[in-house]
């Protein structure tokens, strides 16, 4: 299988191109930004991209319905993008850890319990909880972040028990127990490390998750303060001059799509590197 | 076997039951944290405060959460889904006339999916160990980056407007007239017997139906791919091949058999993303279905809709789950102990 040896060098480069590209932007986006992402110039509106006709060099993006240049809202809407990303992926990852490391090291009613919680959440089509939570909490950032933590936890929480299920099972475990590791120094010591591969490729891919549920909730007008600019909204503004202005739509989309790529290459590649099983298998 | 699989169906429905009242239980009080008053939606403006009072009295809003839950389920046993605050109609009435476009929109989605992703997978199958594999499994993982809601509105860039080829908006153009009996639109197109009608149902159902489908069919794609891969590592086909038996009979009369039940599985689970997915899709497309019905609830806070109509997303996710359990079981024989 010498394609399997050579293509995830590529997979992991480009994805971590992407993933570090955006999360620099987003990072740097008050000083890299050439304009006020919220700035008006209602007698330069719907401008083309530089590289149209009839597009200049001064945005090279061209400007949206209100003269706001596109540009700096794209960069701007990857700093709001990995905001929630980062934060909705870390805190979906640290519940879902740990009901996973509770039910699959105790087992028993715990496992029951938790493993009967997941159940009733994936009865949800993921976009509708988000939106229910939306509605419930209501609009904002946070509340965003919120809302993709309590629906995406469930990824984690099923994968991982089933993770920490076998490296329960590895004689080392008892041992550790036998010579009086406490259960929590287990679970840190001796079951986490053995979960960690899967753990890191799952966070790259919620990571895109997260940035896909972002867009949706500011798509319709759910996610993000309408003065936060945010990729979804973009698109949500371009959509109504889509016949005059394609470019307009074109371009938050693209952010999308690179992005998500990006991090799904990313957990791809590194799952191939991280993980000895999954050479043996093209599982899923 | 039958008498099996229907026992089977119906233990599964019996363990989904449950979690199908709690589910309703959990949207009830999710939609309790609402800073919204269903009684002065529920009357005219001009209602007076004692007005407002008595309303709220007799909706049971001054009750603790759980009695308003008991008076709500009461109420659904009596097939009263409550009053939608917007438009003052029944919601099961509402809910009903919508549903079926959503129905025939979501399942066109499916079974496009499921055609372009078995032909997918078993073309990439075809040309393994040639660089085409590789470039179709990129092309794969590509389309996976692409979420129903952006392929809808690229679809509509560039097949609605750039080339405008395709129509985008609703479930037939304005000037036709369909008697529609069922809701199906479909369906009454055929009866109807006018091939024009139909053709333009199918049109306006094209673009979206892509959507959803391109949207679900790359994981198809991928899992049959894989699935058969490591199918083919299995000794039998090996002996089959010595036996002299065609490659396409291996395939089709065995392999594709086996290599088939992680795709069931994947459609069961992952319908509920599918079907989900129609919410914006059929916003994107102003398509009168469910979906746009719950975003306008969800903006006016209409609690009666919102909660029947994400009800109905949970019980068809969980009706599908139980429905690949046992296209599992019908296809695999080991599970049939």
């Amino acid at each position: 299988m010498g394609r399997s040896r050579r293509l995830p060098d590529i997979r992991l480069l480009f994805g971590c191109a992407i993933a570090v590209t955006v999360l620099l932007a987003g990072i740097l986006a008050p000083w890299i930004a050439p304009y006020d992402p919220g700035a008006q110039d209602l007698l330069r509106i719907l401008q083309p991209p530089a590289w149209d006709e009839g597009g200049s060099s001064a945005h090279i993006f061209g400007t949206d319905s209100l003269g706001r240049d596109v540009l700096s809202r794209m960069i701007y809407g990857a700093r709001t993008a990995m905001t929630v990303a980062v934060l909705a992926t870390g805190g979906a990852m640290i519940l879902g850890m740990l009901l996973a490391n509770c039910a699959g090291y105790f087992g028993g009613w715990l496992d029951w319990c938790i493993s009967r919680l997941v159940e009733i959440w994936l009865s949800f089509p993921p976009v509708v909880l988000s939106m229910l939570l939306i509605v419930g909490l209501g609009v904002g950032t946070d509340k965003v972040i919120f809302a993709i933590i309590l629906v995406d936890w469930t990824r984690f929480c099923r994968v991982l028990r089933s993770e920490v299920q076998v490296a329960r099972r590895y004689d080392y475990v008892a041992y550790a127990r036998l010579i009086g590791f406490s259960h929590m120094r287990v679970i840190a010591r001796e079951i986490f490390p053995a979960t960690l591969p899967m753990l890191i490729t799952l966070v790259s891919l919620q990571m895109g998750i997260s940035v896909v549920v972002e867009a949706i909730l500011s798509f319709v007008g759910m996610g993000v303060p309408s003065n936060v600019p945010a990729w979804g909204q973009m698109i949500a503004d371009a959509r109504v001059d889509i016949y005059s202005a394609p470019w307009g739509l074109a371009l938050p989309i693209l952010a999308i799509f690179g992005t998500v790529l990006g991090f799904n290459l990313l957990g791809d590649g590194l799952r191939r590197v991280l993980d000895p099983r999954s050479r043996a298998t093209a599982r899923e | 076997m039958i008498r099996s699989l229907l026992w089977i169906l119906a233990r599964r429905f019996a363990s989904v039951i449950p979690v199908f009242i709690i589910v309703t239980m959990l949207v009830f009080g999710t939609l309790r944290l609402l800073p919204v008053d269903p009684a002065q939606m529920s009357m005219p403006p001009s209602a007076s405060i004692e007005q407002v009072e008595a309303k709220r009295e007799q909706m049971g809003l001054n009750k603790p959460v759980y009695v308003q839950y008991g008076l709500w389920v009461r109420d659904v046993f009596q097939g009263d889904f409550g009053q939608s605050t917007q438009y003052r109609m029944p919601t099961g009435a509402l809910v009903l006339e919508r549903l079926p476009a959503t129905v025939e929109l979501a399942l066109s989605a499916l079974v496009f999916a499921i055609v372009v992703g078995v032909a997918g997978g078993l073309a990439i199958f075809a040309v393994r160990d040639t660089p085409l594999e590789t470039a179709g499994l990129v092309g794969t993982s590509a389309l996976m980056a692409l979420p129903d809601f952006l392929l809808a509105l690229l679809f509509i860039l560039f097949l609605g407007v750039l080339y405008p080829i395709l129509p985008v908006n609703g479930r037939l153009d304005p000037g036709i007239t369909l008697e529609s009996d069922t809701g199906f639109f479909l369906i009454d197109a055929l009866l109807s017997g006018d091939p024009a009608i139909f053709l333009n149902v199918v049109a306006h159902l094209a673009l979206p139906v892509m959507a959803l489908g391109l949207a679900f069919a790359p994981m198809i794609i991928r899992v049959l791919h894989s699935s058969l891969v490591s199918t083919y590592q299995h000794s039998y086909i090996e002996q089959a091949r010595l036996r002299g038996i065609s490659d396409r009979k291996i395939l089709f009369g065995q392999a594709l058999k086996n290599a088939l039940l992680p795709v069931i599985i994947l459609v069961g689970t992952q319908f509920g993303g599918l079907f989900g997915g129609t919410l914006l899709v059929e916003m994107i497309f102003s398509y009168p279905g469910l979906g746009n019905l719950m975003l306008r609830s969800m903006q006016t806070a209409d609690l009666p809709i919102i909660m029947s109509v994400s009800l109905i997303y949970c019980a068809t996710t969980l009706l599908f789950n139980s429905l690949a359990d046992a296209g599992a079981y019908l296809i695999n024989p080991k599970l049939r102990a």
